[in-house]
């Protein structure tokens, strides 16, 4: 980050408060957006118009541009030291239903089955706002690749601290992107067009996370209880 | 495996506040509490407007924006409506924003909001959390109504018998508790339970309430370790910087203080206090470009809420005087009168400040008149100086040969910070340095002397049991002497002594209360104050 020209002093605040303001203002304007989307889909007389299918795949683009809005912003304030890190010890059921419940529409519109299984009495020190971005954009994956089935597997670690897998039943994840693995330095895909982000994001926020001389990591595999990608996190 | 299709809460019988600028956010959440088969919504789509409903209503939930474009942000208006007790007991006040930001960290129980929630809101997490927030609520109404008597013992009790059994509150509690300890001077139980969130996790607020208590307790070196690890990765701890800086400046480093201040105001520029503090280590250390640049964002800042204080511009104008820049100096003091229009004391100082001012312009005998004009109210309620006030006066005082104020304002400086390690030395220099040594090493004694007599005799009035003999005298003491702690709170003492052999009596429990809580403005970190305010809450009645 030294050669970031948003290092020198003012020139980075007012750039932070532009980066900020905007990211304010472009939320505001796609959660209005998406409340829209929504709506006409819920009174929608016909889901195999293809209308119907556009106006899913509207508010598929709409919640991927929201993920990306979060992550970029969460990561400018993490690597700019002002990032409000604050975990607090979170049920994770109650996170679950809150993420669940960001992609169930889209998922009930792809005709795909969205479930998650998690003990009721699990908590776990977390930064809900840095967990909830990593697994929504989990669950958005996971729905885009899938063929009809996603699930979300929360588990106490028998090794302390806890494990988050998002499980689908597609055609799993390419060699490259197992090979890569999530590492923090891993480039731009210009194979896939995949910018990494997602990853990067997830692998920076795990990081963040420690207890004792541990810390969070992600991984991804193929398999699992579905026979498709698996994108697991690890929590101290 | 399942999927948990949450039943809907019913919010029919719940009454919601919506405090909200922009009209789409307003729209979707009355749509989603609308789900839950609310009918009672009010929305304010600004600061003022919410205050004013508050008003004039009882609210079960209120959802607040954080920014709310001009005017008073959320927070501003969450401390307002707090401070003037516009909210139930059993009320939940959720803070919304766009973003997570560093307000939502730290704070105390009196600032923060019961929760954040941060857009986009779905009607799973606004449930979610609305349900959560309101049972913690219920269970937590005794405690909040304990805290609002400034019953922390009582709090303190109730927090530890629902701590007994497992609950889903329990780190909300037990910070609660660890707040409450600190209120009432127990700073063991404060540390105990920070010490066990650090076991946990390596929370910041934990780490943070670890060096408050060291700080109180003048480990400051320690604090300061503690501070740095808080503050070392992040800037968004804001209160870890201002304890950073606080801890800094008493251990003499300036520099470091500075650089505490300047990066908490990067994360947060708009915090008038902040600012002027800024300007304060600044001026201290003679960096007066920094000094004046704060001082005047901390009046921007400031200028017409109820945070405002005479404070920046008084410190600013001292800046200016100090650099020859005498017209600027005395603008400021004009703006200083027209912007605090209302607030006496504001221009009670703004007069006293024009003194050394028209003085450096040339203006003796204008100096001379006003001085005249103002030297009653400065010899009979010279206390109402703000302490750096008496020494830019000291200069001019003596210039024009008013000797009498000169002492009654330096008489009222030492009876009232006696303890302070510096003023007696600073008056001692002052006047050698005007060729009266002598005079001032007298008046240097015979003040010191005043306020440690009244309090021996007090002492030993009370030994002897003549509890209504001591508390007159210190009745009179206050009177003359009205801002010492040390005094404050042994006049406190003193009735709950009092109290405690005659029976509890709702006057003097009173007059104690105003005592402690006068000196515990005057010294926020005396931990003597809260222990005090335990031993007046077990006075028996």
């Amino acid at each position: 980050m030294s050669d970031s020209p948003f290092l020198n002093a003012e020139a980075g605040m007012s750039m932070s408060n532009f980066l900020v303001s905007s990211v304010h203002d472009m939320k505001n304007s796609l959660s209005v957006m998406a409340s829209f989307l929504e709506s006409a889909l819920a009174q929608a007389p016909d889901q195999s118009a293809p209308l119907y299918q556009q106006t899913c795949q509207a508010l598929y683009e709409s919640q991927r541009i929201n993920d990306h809005l979060i992550q970029l912003l969460a990561l400018y304030k993490i690597e700019q030291e002002f990032y409000p890190f604050d975990p607090q010890e979170q049920n994770l059921a109650e996170l679950a239903d809150d993420a669940l419940s960001r992609v169930a529409n889209l998922a009930r519109s792809n005709g795909v089955s969205l479930e998650y299984e998690c003990p009721d009495d699990l908590n776990a020190w977390v930064d809900y706002e840095l967990i909830l971005g990593v697994l929504v954009q989990a669950l958005h994956n996971a729905l885009h690749y899938t063929r009809d089935s996603v699930l979300c597997l929360i588990a106490a670690d028998p090794r302390g601290g806890i494990t988050i897998r998002v499980e689908d039943n597609g055609p799993g994840f390419p060699d490259f992107l197992l090979r890569q693995g999530t590492s923090r330095d891993r480039g731009v895909s210009f194979e896939t067009g995949s910018t990494g982000l997602g990853l990067y994001f997830a692998a920076v926020v795990a990081g963040l996370h420690r207890g004792g001389e541990r810390g969070g990591s992600t991984h991804l595999e193929n398999g699992g209880h579905l026979g498709g990608g698996c994108f697991c996190l690890e929590l101290p | 495996m399942k999927i948990h299709d949450l039943p809907r809460p019913d919010f029919s019988k719940k009454s919601f506040l919506v405090v909200e600028d922009y009209e789409g956010m307003r729209g979707i959440l009355r749509d989603l509490l609308g789900r839950a088969g609310t009918t009672r919504i009010d929305f304010a789509s600004s600061g003022g407007h919410a205050l004013a409903m508050l008003e004039k209503n009882r609210y079960d939930a209120v959802l607040c924006d954080l920014h709310l474009g001009q005017g008073k942000n959320g927070q501003q208006v969450l401390e307002e409506a707090r401070l003037r007790h516009l909210i139930a007991p059993h009320a939940v006040w959720l803070m919304v924003s766009a973003e997570k930001t560093s307000e939502m960290v730290m704070g105390t129980a009196e600032t923060r909001p019961d929760d954040y929630l941060v857009k986009p809101i779905t009607e799973t997490l606004l449930f979610t959390r609305l349900l959560r927030q309101m049972d913690k609520k219920k269970v937590l109404a005794p405690i909040e109504q304990a805290m609002r008597d400034h019953e922390y013992l009582r709090a303190m009790r109730l927090a530890d018998q629902l701590l007994t059994a497992p609950n889903p509150h329990t780190w909300d509690l037990k910070r609660l508790k660890a707040e409450l300890a600190l209120l009432s001077g127990d700073l063991k139980q404060a540390s105990a339970v920070f010490e066990e969130a650090l076991s946990q996790r390596d929370l910041p607020w934990a780490r943070l309430g670890l060096a408050r208590i060291l700080f109180q307790d003048g480990q400051l070196d320690e604090a300061r370790r503690h501070l740095l690890q808080v503050t070392g990765g992040s800037r968004s701890y804001l209160d870890a910087h201002d304890w950073l800086a606080r801890t800094l400046e008493n251990l003499g480093d300036l520099d470091g203080a500075q650089v505490a201040l300047e990066r908490a105001l990067s994360v947060s520029p708009h915090i008038a206090a902040r600012q002027t503090s800024l300007g304060q280590v600044a001026a201290r250390r003679g960096d007066t470009e920094a000094a004046a640049r704060a001082f005047r964002r901390g009046i921007e800042l400031g200028r017409n809420s109820p945070q405002a204080s005479a404070e920046p511009y008084l410190s600013l104008a001292r800046v200016f005087l100090a650099r020859d820049e005498n017209g600027e100096a005395a603008k400021v003091i004009g703006q200083l009168a027209g912007d605090m229009k209302g607030d006496s004391q504001a221009q009670f100082l703004a007069r006293v400040m024009e003194i050394p001012i028209r003085l450096k312009t040339g203006g003796e005998r204008a100096a001379h008149k006003l001085l005249e004009e103002l030297a009653p109210t400065l010899r009979d309620d010279a206390h109402r100086l703000p302490p750096e006030m008496a020494f830019d006066l000291a200069g001019p005082l003596m210039q024009l040969g008013d000797m009498e104020t000169t002492h009654a304002v330096f008489t009222s400086l030492l009876a009232n910070h006696h303890e302070h390690p510096d003023y007696a030395n600073r008056i001692r220099t002052l006047f050698a340095e005007a060729g009266r040594e002598e005079e001032g090493m007298k008046l240097v004694e015979e003040a010191t002397r005043t306020a440690l007599e009244i309090m021996d005799k007090g002492v030993r009035l009370s030994r002897e049991g003549k509890l209504d003999e001591a508390l007159s005298l210190l009745r009179e003491a206050r009177h003359k002497i009205p801002t010492n702690p040390r005094l404050l709170l042994n006049h406190a003492y003193l009735l709950i002594s009092y109290m405690e052999q005659r029976g509890r009596d709702l006057h003097l429990v009173k007059e104690a209360l105003d005592c402690i809580q006068t000196a515990r403005n005057l010294r926020p970190h005396e931990k003597r104050a809260g222990e005090l305010l335990a031993k007046l809450e077990q006075v028996g009645g």
